[in-house]
């Protein structure tokens, strides 16, 4: 016997292998073979076996020999024309690799003995004979190949081909694939348990994400969350006394008008509160307030800048450079809240109760009843969902999928939002696309026009993600950051490029870096696009085409590039998507979000294992005995799940881990493990390379100053990090 | 006309001006009726492949110059830097080092540069570079033979 890795498995130095067979309590040991990724033994050994029997084969290394497993499972199989065959799943942590599956041969002397009495039913061209012990094996006369496998017809869908140097090779029709190996019903069966088997881990980890929401430990919690916030809602008029209400009017009277479909409302008690008609919402919030901001504050605010908003709902504005916060906006130099005070510190917990506590007060009596059948997921779901009325979307989901029966308490409107959010990269639908070749978070595809519904189907997947919020569901297919920027109605800046297209971010920076004047680079305010094969130019401002780029305003030709790469191709479907979810909730509830934040809300948090992670993370200019690294894992143990989740957000540019785990990381070249690397002044920050899955620590002098640098890095997502 | 259009066309008109590359790198042309498709014919002067000529493709990405452009050989060298398909693996356009400022001028030059002086210690066939690092005169013996049989006539000018 023997044993092949397949190409991406063997790598790095080859490892002393030998084989273990164990079986009814006993083991067989083959020699070590030394230093190579395709040991051979070629050693027999006779087994007395049964039907009944369990062979198990381990790959061991001689000296540390837990490291290489191979679980190999030998059905009973009563008939007995099979036992000479064992089809071999391999499993490997210590090399990355997640499984691969691989044929070996193995006699089994005493148990052929009866199994050699049909030579018939073979496929044409093949033959039966028997080798000079008697075991029988089958020689295909269409390739000059013998096997001990008996072979079966080729599975449907399935076609024998001769490649032009005359090698037999096999045609999946079902999937368009191919094989040198020809395919049987036992390895078609093991392909499909293992991807069954991926699947299922898949939906397990999904349904394992949660999301810290107050008041989820019990309905004594949610009782008192719901009571803070009813004082929260008083607190504007109640706790200020009557100074407040002139403050509020005047600031009434310098936010202009309310947007269109917009009422205030005064209730019983002599409280303000707004109406939405478009989707018949209320809140007490001022709407111009959360974010459909006066004209003067749409632009954006300075660098290190962030707006938030007090417990009470008050705007107040962050200064990162400084680290000092203040009522006045930098932008105009008015004071927003004359009296307040406030302090400095994220509230992601605040603002989800914030969020819902306005998914509560604009619930609706009833429920809405969703049919849709698992073959054609979409496209009944897209029927339904627009049918309805978008308001109704807010009642208690009640999914079911037809022909099953089961009552929807949660369980199934949960498979719903997951298996949906697949459909969403539906190649039929031409709607989203993979932001690059190794982030596998979703963009809108810029040639989704290709559908002619595109819009509306962005308009019906724009309610379907306003509902997973509101009914606190998750997808499990993200969209990248820059989307939930555009979501969020952020500016886009350089960086954003960096997390879905390392190539174009680098260029941007060496433009950025480089003495336009010594280096001409023949570029104006224009750019190429494609469509659909089609070379198009579109002129970053007008007359573009004429304004060479140089020194001058090479800032202001990337900021403009930066938002092209983004919008290029992809606005009208933003604005259908948007559309599509304010019909269901008004995009102002979001606006105390920032982007991370977002897609936790969407996307759910995993329960992150530290060590799974320490243990598939790689260092450079330090070593796992670095003090720096051993205080970093200090750190990680320290922090709560969401925190965690946080600083890989920070590294790896998403809160999502692939099924394997840490060890199977992607970055911008294939497989790229979460890596540490010594980097910078101890004043310094860290910094995070997404594409890399890189984090930049500096060497700190100690735990405290590490923590404080690392915390703030992580909790202050805009700005800073990026100098 | 649209940007990266624009530019290819200046690069292409100062290629073929280039006074560097007058000898080593001809009849360089865009495709009739795309601008981002080039080709052209490298002609080496150092043995051993100074015994023909090599055709190239260049080609450009629509986000040019922001993505490096493609190189490959259409005639079948031998040359440890290059593989039986005509891919190279030439450092100034791999998209880890691509500059948006470089030219594609340079390019050309990076990779005579690499024609005439193998890198064997990158390479792209692991067996050329065995022969080339061990017996560097079969490795030169081999590499004649075969520019003679498989590579393009020289222009005779």
């Amino acid at each position: 016997n023997s044993a092949k890795f397949v190409p991406n498995v063997a790598r790095g130095a080859p490892p002393d292998l030998l084989c273990e067979v164990a079986f009814d309590g006993n083991t067989k040991r083959t020699e070590t073979r030394k230093k190579t990724w395709k040991p051979a033994w070629n050693e027999d050994f006779n087994l007395l076996v049964t039907a009944r029997s369990k062979l198990d084969f381990k790959l061991m290394k001689p000296i540390r020999n837990k490291k290489l497993t191979i679980p190999l499972a030998a059905e009973g199989r009563p008939d007995g024309q099979r036992l000479g065959e064992l089809l071999v799943t391999l499993t490997c942590d210590q090399v990355n690799m997640s499984a691969i599956q691989q044929q070996s041969q193995q006699s089994t002397g005493a148990a052929t003995g009866d199994s050699n009495n049909s030579g018939e039913d073979l496929p044409p061209g093949w033959e039966m004979r028997r080798d000079a012990r008697g075991r029988p094996y089958y020689v295909d006369h269409n390739t000059r190949t013998t096997t001990w496998e008996r072979p079966s017809p080729l599975p449907p869908g399935w076609e024998r081909r001769t490649d032009p140097n005359g090698r037999t090779y096999y045609v999946d029709h079902n999937t368009r694939t191919t094989t040198w190996q020809r395919p049987s019903t036992n390895l078609l069966q093991a392909q499909q348990n293992f991807h069954d088997w991926r699947n299922a881990q898949n939906f397990q980890d999904f349904a394992n994400r949660f999301i810290n929401m107050p008041g989820a430990g019990g309905a004594g919690n949610a009782e008192a969350g719901s009571g803070s916030e009813t004082g929260n809602g008083t607190a504007p008029t109640a706790g200020t006394g009557g100074s407040s209400t002139t403050g509020s009017g005047s600031e009434d009277g310098g936010l202009g008008p309310l947007p269109e479909g917009w009422e205030k409302r005064i209730d019983p008690q002599g409280r303000a509160y707004f109406v939405n008609h478009r989707n018949r919402t209320t809140q007490w919030e001022d709407p111009r307030r959360l974010g459909n901001l006066k004209p003067d504050e749409e632009r954006p605010l300075p660098e290190g800048w962030e707006i938030r908003y007090t417990r009470e709902g008050l705007k107040y504005f962050v200064d990162h450079n400084t680290r000092s916060t203040t009522f006045t906006d930098p932008r105009t130099g008015i004071n927003v809240h004359p009296s307040a005070k406030m302090q400095y510190e994220r509230h992601f917990q605040w603002k989800l109760g914030q969020f819902r506590y306005h998914c509560q007060s604009n619930a609706l009596q009833g429920h809405v009843k969703i049919q849709v059948s698992r073959q054609n997921l979409m496209e009944d779901s897209f029927h339904q969902i627009m049918r309805i009325d978008p308001v109704d979307l807010r009642k208690r989901l009640y999914i079911q999928f037809k022909g099953e029966e089961g009552l929807d308490y949660g369980g199934l409107a949960r498979e719903w939002f997951f298996h949906l959010s697949h459909e969403l990269m539906n190649p039929m639908y031409c709607l989203f696309e993979y932001a690059s070749n190794n982030n596998y978070s979703l963009q809108i595809n810029p040639g989704s026009s290709i559908n002619p519904d595109h819009l509306q189907y962005f308009r019906f997947i724009g309610r379907f993600i306003a509902m997973a919020l509101y009914h606190g569901k998750f997808i499990d297919n993200g969209f990248t950051l820059p989307f939930y920027k555009m979501m969020l109605n952020k500016p886009l800046n350089l960086k954003d490029i960096e997390t879905v297209d390392n190539s174009y971010y680098n260029s941007l920076l060496s433009i950025r870096d480089s003495d336009l004047e010594e280096c001409d680079l023949g570029m104006y305010f224009s750019v190429d696009y494609e469509v659909l094969g089609e070379i198009r130019e579109h002129e970053l401002k007008p007359g573009g085409r004429d304004i060479p780029v140089n020194n001058d305003n090479k800032e202001e030709y990337i900021q403009l590039i930066v938002e092209w790469r983004f919008r290029r191709g992809v606005q009208e479907q933003m604005n259908a998507f948007l559309n599509g979810f304010k019909e269901v909730i008004p995009l102002e509830w979001l606006r105390y979000f920032d982007e991370r934040e977002l897609e936790l809300m969407l996307c759910g948090m995993q329960e992150i294992d530290v060590d799974d992670w320490e243990r598939s993370t790689i260092y450079r200019h330090y070593n796992r005995s670095s003090k720096q690294v051993q205080w970093l894992w200090r750190f990680i143990r320290e922090l709560d799940n969401e925190k965690r989740t946080r600083l890989l957000q920070f590294v790896t540019g998403t809160c999502r881990l692939p099924v394997g785990g840490f060890a199977e990381l992607i970055g911008s070249n294939g497989p790229q493990k979460f890596c540490v690397e010594k980097c910078g002044k101890e004043t310094s920050l860290p910094r995070s390379h997404t594409c890399f899955n890189r984090l930049d620590l500096p060497p700190y002098k100690s735990y405290e100053q590490l923590k404080e640098k690392l915390l703030y890095a992580i909790e202050e997502t805009e700005g800073f990090t990026q100098e | 006309m649209g940007a990266s259009t624009r530019r290819l066309q200046k690069e292409l008109a100062d290629i073929t001006k280039s006074e560097a590359l007058q000898r080593v790198f001809r009849d360089v042309q865009a495709s009739e009726n795309n601008i981002l498709a080039w080709s052209g014919l490298i002609v080496p002067e150092n043995p051993p492949y100074n015994k023909g000529a090599f055709r190239i493709n260049i080609d450009f990405p629509v986000e040019y110059p922001f993505k490096p452009p493609k190189v490959t050989f259409k005639t079948k060298i031998y040359h440890p830097n290059v593989d039986e398909k005509g891919q190279v693996c030439l450092p100034i356009i791999n998209p880890e080092n691509w500059k948006p400022a470089t030219k594609t001028e340079q390019v050309v030059q990076a990779l005579i540069a690499m024609v005439h002086d193998p890198e064997p210690e990158n390479p792209l066939r692991g067996d050329l570079a065995e022969e080339f690092l061990r017996d560097k005169k079969k490795f030169m013996k081999n590499a004649e033979e075969f520019t003679r049989k498989n590579a393009e006539p020289r222009p005779s000018d």
